[in-house]
């Protein structure tokens, strides 16, 4: 099977920091990766050389089978990226922005209104649609955001932080979406957090990343096996501070 | 590039830019009610200043040895002027309020009886406009008696008037008077409209660039499977469109402005009509110039600003680039300077000469258009600067965007 998502020796040079080093690893159709590493251990950036917005200075992405560095339009039609960097435009309403986006990755005018329907159901952004997105509140932003992420429909689907600010009603709404999301849909998931427990209850495999490199990639299972401890905080900080 | 794409990102733009209070404000209520306003304030004021100018008392203090002279009697016959016969000294005009200073010389009735000079000598304080208004009156009176003692003297000799004016020196304005017009309005408007189109474009330059910067929206487009042109182009579009409602708005209202108060100045005379010298060639060309003028301000707007991480950095852009359009367009007002081979290459001085040459009515066509071509090139070039600019990966991070790096390979 060929994988939707595929980092080739991935590394990024900021001139005087090696943000990135050589990182590789591959995600399937239905898999839901977490991506775990401490505060600028490079998790940001390596999502950001998957996603096309920065270059990498060693190494190639994949998306869908496409290569960001040399078919980067192709790549990103199959990607739907969401950072916590990234806000709704204050005075479009929702459904404008879902619309706007739509008509950008060339969705066709037919399918864009059912997609967006369905978004707007499933987010239940009904109940707010009428108000400009910035008088939206933080959870409320969240939910459209992730719609924007996929109003394209697209195959890989890359979230970093999105449950950050959020609270825990709001957090699990989201996180029953991206499982139904992949295990129904078939999406690749890489699902970038610090909260530990979600990835322990949501994700397929863990990828971890410290100083730039990455240091393991698997399931959160065989990580406790190798580490010999019993849960995936202690692991994880067994790792990092080895 | 695919024109769906950059008709989808100039609509959104233009959308968001109608939803926003300020940017209508800026754009369509401020030039529409502030030109009114202004000439109207200007107007009230300028009269009232006039209408006190022509009929306020001031104080004329006279040496008692001059009640015998006719610079007595001339003086007294003035309404405006309150003459009092008492001694002075000088320093004490000074802190005397609206009070002017005559003194007639010793023998001033003795040595015009003997045909020499007779001396006068006015005091006053020449920094109140006042003052200087009624000293010109003085002056003038004083003038006419000079004038009448002469005709007196020659009549005494038996000699006539041309005696003493060889030659009798006379000039007449040929120009119509809506050249004149054309003149007055092509020293200012070149400015003014720069400005206008400047001001329109670079607040909304701002706000779809470093504004979305600092809003963390900029991303978002960056991940869409769009180019880099495709985002310019839209956002150019979506400025210079701005641009151009703006320039136009504040145009029209200056006009209106300008026409409503000749009328009200006119009081009803013919002669006082506002009309310009301009042909249809020269609306064409006026219009072009106009905009090809906002392409380049809009390009070189985004070029500049999409270098700022936050809108308070780009608004501090602004005085700087504001005075790069002043500063050639006062150029453009020196004696001398005109549209030549050489000036039609300068940016922004050739729009200003090109546009005060048409108002004027005496333009070169050759000269017009070399500007026409300058404008598109220099518009091309801003707009290349501004897609390296957008294509730095600074730009899509967030980072400082470093002018040196915009040119170096990666």
């Amino acid at each position: 099977m060929q994988s939707l998502i595929e980092a080739r020796g991935l590394s990024k040079d900021f001139g005087n920091l090696w943000a990135a080093r050589d990182v590789s690893f591959q995600v399937e159709a239905g898999e839901i990766v977490g991506m775990l590493g401490p505060n600028g251990a490079g998790k940001t950036t390596t999502l950001r050389m998957l996603s096309g917005l920065l270059t990498p200075t060693e190494g190639e992405a994949f998306v869908d089978g496409h290569s960001m560095q040399h078919a980067q339009l192709e790549a990103r039609k199959g990607l739907g990226f969401l950072t916590g960097d990234m806000d709704l435009y204050r005075r479009l309403k929702p459904i404008e922005l879902l619309t706007y986006f739509g008509r950008l990755y060339g969705v066709s005018e037919s399918t864009l209104k059912t997609r967006v329907d369905k978004l707007v159901e499933a987010f239940s952004i009904d109940e707010f649609s009428s108000r400009f997105c910035e008088k939206l509140s933080t959870g409320q932003k969240q939910r459209v955001s992730i719609a924007r992420t996929l109003v394209h429909d697209p195959k890989v689907v890359i979230l970093d932080e999105p449950t950050t600010g959020l609270d825990i009603m709001a957090s699990e709404f989201i996180l029953q979406f991206i499982r139904r999301m992949a295990k129904e849909e078939s999406k690749a998931v890489i699902f970038s957090t610090h909260h530990l427990d979600e990835v322990e209850r949501l994700c397929d495999k863990v990828l971890v990343i410290h100083a730039g490199r990455l240091v393991y990639a698997g399931t959160p299972g065989d990580l406790n096996a190798q580490t010999g401890k019993n849960t995936l905080a202690d692991s994880f900080f067994q790792l990092v501070n080895a | 590039m695919r024109s769906h794409i950059i008709g989808t990102i100039f609509r959104k733009e233009i959308r968001e830019v109608l939803r926003d209070k300020r940017m209508i404000f800026l754009i369509i209520l401020m030039p529409f009610f502030l030109y009114p306003v202004m000439f109207t304030l200007i107007g009230f004021v300028g009269k009232n200043q006039e209408e006190k100018l022509s009929t306020e008392k001031v104080t004329v203090l006279l040496n008692p040895e001059a009640e015998t002279t006719p610079i007595y009697n001339l003086l007294k016959i003035n309404p405006t002027l309150d003459v009092k016969l008492e001694s002075f000294e000088q320093t004490a005009l000074d802190t005397m309020k609206s009070t002017i200073g005559v003194l007639v010389g010793e023998g001033f009735q003795s040595s015009l009886d003997s045909n020499s000079s007779a001396t006068v000598t006015l005091l006053y304080d020449a920094s109140k406009d006042l003052l200087e208004t009624r000293v010109d009156a003085i002056k003038k009176s004083i003038e006419q008696l000079n004038q009448d003692l002469l005709i007196t003297r020659l009549s005494n000799k038996q000699l006539s008037q041309s005696f003493i004016k060889p030659i009798d020196l006379k000039e007449q304005n040929i120009a119509p008077q809506n050249r004149v017009v054309g003149k007055i309005m092509g020293r200012f408007l070149p400015m003014l409209l720069l400005i206008f189109i400047f001001t329109g474009c670079i607040y909304i330059a701002i706000d779809i660039t470093a504004g979305e910067k600092e809003r963390r929206t900029l991303q978002t487009l960056f991940t869409a499977p769009i180019k880099v042109r495709e985002i310019i182009a839209g956002k150019f579009l979506a400025t210079y469109a701005v641009g151009l409602v703006s320039a136009t708005m504040n145009v029209l209202s200056l006009l209106f402005a300008m026409t409503i108060q000749v009328k009200l100045m006119s009081d009803g005379k013919s002669d006082m009509a506002f009309t310009l010298p301009i042909t249809p060639e020269g609306w064409a060309w006026m219009i072009l110039i106009v905009i090809l003028a906002t392409a380049f301000m809009a390009a070189i707007s985004l070029a500049v600003v999409l270098l700022a991480n936050s809108y308070k950095e780009a608004q501090s852009y602004v005085s700087p680039l504001m005075m790069m359009i002043i500063i050639p367009a006062m150029m453009s007002q020196m004696p001398g300077m005109e549209l030549t081979s050489s000036t039609a290459m300068i940016p922004i001085l050739n729009i200003s000469l090109a546009i005060g040459a048409i108002f004027q009515g005496i333009f070169n066509v050759g000269h017009i258009m070399m500007v026409v071509l300058f404008a598109l090139l220099y518009a091309g070039v801003a707009l290349y600067i501004a897609s390296l600019t957008f294509g730095n990966e600074n730009v899509i991070t967030g980072e400082k965007v470093k002018f040196n790096a915009l040119f170096s390979k990666k």
